[in-house]
């Protein structure tokens, strides 16, 4: 059971720190306020989850879907990643060309809102409000997932593509890419008269972003077997960008300790609240709700008084510049 | 075809809830330069007041005051208190519609507990049934439209033919330039404030009277409808934001009779994104979306 616990919390933790990772990308080093993060991630699950199940006619048709092609591991994985990456691209047309920065922060949240009332009423495309259950994880063809060595096989499965996405963004935030998407941050137009094009550097990094995101989406359905609609709602976004604001904007240990911090600290932390306190017994709702209101002081709290988070990004020097002190 | 009509008067009344809401909204943007994301959640707090006051046995249409008090000052408290410091220390657009968020959330769960999770309606008469040329009515819809006339007009009158309106134009145009003319700005955007904060709060109300109940969870789909109003006509615009609500208002409706009820956000969410495209500094606004970021 604790082995259970452990491995859980690992993969959990992996799953936050690769979306963490993605929306410092975009968020942290590009500037670009991706509130409806939480989209690309779901896209991510559905379609792991459409290509590794049967089609829904099996299991006596309870629910409905498209797709169902029952392919072998990497294959759902990948698909997660790309259609995270491929929704990346007419969002981003739509949205990234033209708009002032926080029309487009105000545009992705509606997005979001809309894309899962959609998904919601929408029953016959991937089972509407229900959302669907019973979605198989990696081998579990060979091995039985209710054994503790599928548990490790996870954890074995989720550590390399955390590392690998660590990698990934590590290469970009120190390349010459992200030196440009930190210059169009910090001074767009000034960036775009050293000869960068925003457009193209946005686009860029939002698709990256995507293709990360749904990869963090298709490891955390095939481990919990189920995706529906209530699991995605808009605030989930914030509590990544809560994760990403404690953490440390722009560079990749904050995104990695702020998913540590908010995501998974957080949250186990409060299931450490007793159920009654001192012969009072707080409502059902209650607790959950605190969460939340928690959630927003964090945020208020650090852009007010730490804006940098608990790991400041660090100030790059250009070594053969003149001695600044 | 007489399905339409029909559509056509909901779509009326919708016209007046979201016009009252969008130009209460645009106003905050336009003169004090602040998404409130907020909105929608502020607008569900005014609803419950007045279903407080309505369940106290106070008829609906006063119960609409009390809430328009309420929002006139929980707005202005979440601007004195939260949004107006941010923004004195410098805090840019991006970080200001974080917060806004984040303030959207706590207001929501802090209700939640009080409220409950369950949906709520207002006891009123609905008033008689009137029927012309195929549209049907009932008084209490129009008692709304004669509402959202009535603001709307005030607040043409408060812009055009007032000193307080021209000192908001002033401050919308130009804060410090105002300022340096002797404008007193922060009165004049506490003033905003309250006055919108009102809009809001009577926006909830009738939001709530339309649907045939209302929730915590209502705040979301009310504040996408208002977004698309306010976008719509070229957001800091008072008349564009009503020119959206009509629209906006009349075409949902419309989609309502020939789709499906479910959809009629998506809808509204069609046009804001072919706004977007096309014109995305709205209908009526010069710059709006398309200035210089920042």
């Amino acid at each position: 059971m604790n082995t259970y616990y452990a491995t859980t919390l690992v993969v959990y933790a992996g799953v936050d720190i690769i979306a963490c990772l993605a929306l410092n990308l975009q968020f942290g080093v590009s500037g670009i306020v991706n509130f409806s993060f939480i989209v690309f991630q779901s896209v991510g699950a559905y379609t792991a989850a459409v290509l590794s199940m049967p089609p829904d006619t099996a299991n006596g048709g309870y629910q409905i879907y498209v797709g169902g092609f029952q392919l072998p591991f990497p294959i759902p994985w990948i698909g997660g990643a790309l259609a995270g990456g491929l929704l990346a691209i007419p969002v981003g047309l739509v949205v990234l060309r033209k708009l002032r920065s926080d029309y487009q922060a105000i545009s992705l949240l509606v997005l979001s809102v809309i894309v899962n009332s959609v998904i919601t009423n929408a029953r016959p495309f991937l089972n509407g409000a229900a959302g669907i259950a019973q979605v198989p994880g990696p081998f579990s063809d060979q091995v039985d997932p209710l054994t503790q060595s599928y548990q490790l096989l996870y954890v074995g499965l989720t550590v390399p593509c955390v590392l690998l996405v660590w990698l990934v963004a590590s290469r970009i935030v120190n390349s010459p890419f992200g030196r440009s998407l930190r210059a169009m941050r910090e001074h767009e137009l000034a960036a775009s008269a050293l000869g960068k094009n925003p457009v193209q550097l946005k686009m860029t990094i939002f698709i990256v972003g995507g293709v990360i995101g749904g990869l963090s989406g298709a490891i955390l359905v095939g481990y919990i077997a189920v995706w529906a609609p209530s699991e995605w709602l808009y605030p989930e976004t914030i509590i990544l960008f809560a994760a990403v604001i404690v953490g440390g904007r722009g560079n990749n240990l904050g995104a990695i300790l702020g998913a540590l911090l908010v995501p998974v600290g957080f949250f186990e932390a409060t299931r450490l609240i007793p159920p009654t306190i001192g012969g009072w017994v707080p409502p059902p709702n209650l607790i959950p709700a605190m969460e939340w209101v928690a959630i927003g002081l964090l945020i208020i709290g650090f852009l007010w008084f730490r804006p940098e988070g608990v790991r400041p990004e660090a100030r790059r020097v250009f070594e053969g510049g003149p001695d600044l002190e | 075809m007489e399905l339409y009509v029909a559509a056509l008067g909901f779509g009326l009344i919708s016209v007046s809830v979201i016009a009252i809401a969008a130009v209460g909204f645009t106003m905050q943007f336009g003169i004090t330069n602040m998404i409130n994301l907020a909105y929608g959640e502020v607008m569900i707090v005014c609803a419950y007041v007045a279903f407080y006051v309505n369940q106290a046995g106070v008829n609906v249409w006063a119960a609409m005051i009390a809430a328009a008090l309420a929002g006139a000052v929980l707005s202005f408290l979440l601007n004195r208190f939260l949004y107006a410091p941010f923004q004195r220390k410098g805090t840019n657009l991006i970080g200001m519609v974080i917060i806004s968020l984040a303030a959207s959330l706590m207001i929501a769960n802090i209700l939640l507990p009080i409220v409950g999770y369950g949906t709520s309606a207002y006891q009123m008469d609905q008033g008689q049934l009137l029927r012309w040329n195929g549209l049907v009515l009932t008084v209490a819809q129009i008692a709304i439209i004669v509402v959202a006339a009535l603001m709307m007009l005030a607040i043409h009158g408060l812009l055009r033919y007032t000193r307080l309106g021209k000192a908001m134009r002033a401050t919308a145009a130009n804060p410090t330039l105002a300022r340096n003319c002797g404008i007193p700005t922060q009165r004049v955007i506490d003033v905003v404030w309250l006055i919108t904060g009102a809009l809001c709060g009577v926006a909830g109300v009738v939001a709530g009277m339309n649907s045939e109940n209302f929730s915590v969870a209502s705040g979301a789909g009310y504040l996408i409808t208002i977004i698309a109003a306010a976008v719509l006509g070229g957001a800091g615009q008072p008349y564009g934001a009503m020119i959206g609500a009509l629209i906006i208002g009349i075409v949902t409706e419309l989609s309502a009779a020939a789709i499906a009820p479910e959809y009629k956000e998506v809808v509204a969410f069609g046009i804001l994104v072919l706004v977007m495209v096309l014109r995305p500094q709205g209908l009526l606004a010069k710059r709006g979306a398309l200035a210089a970021a920042g």
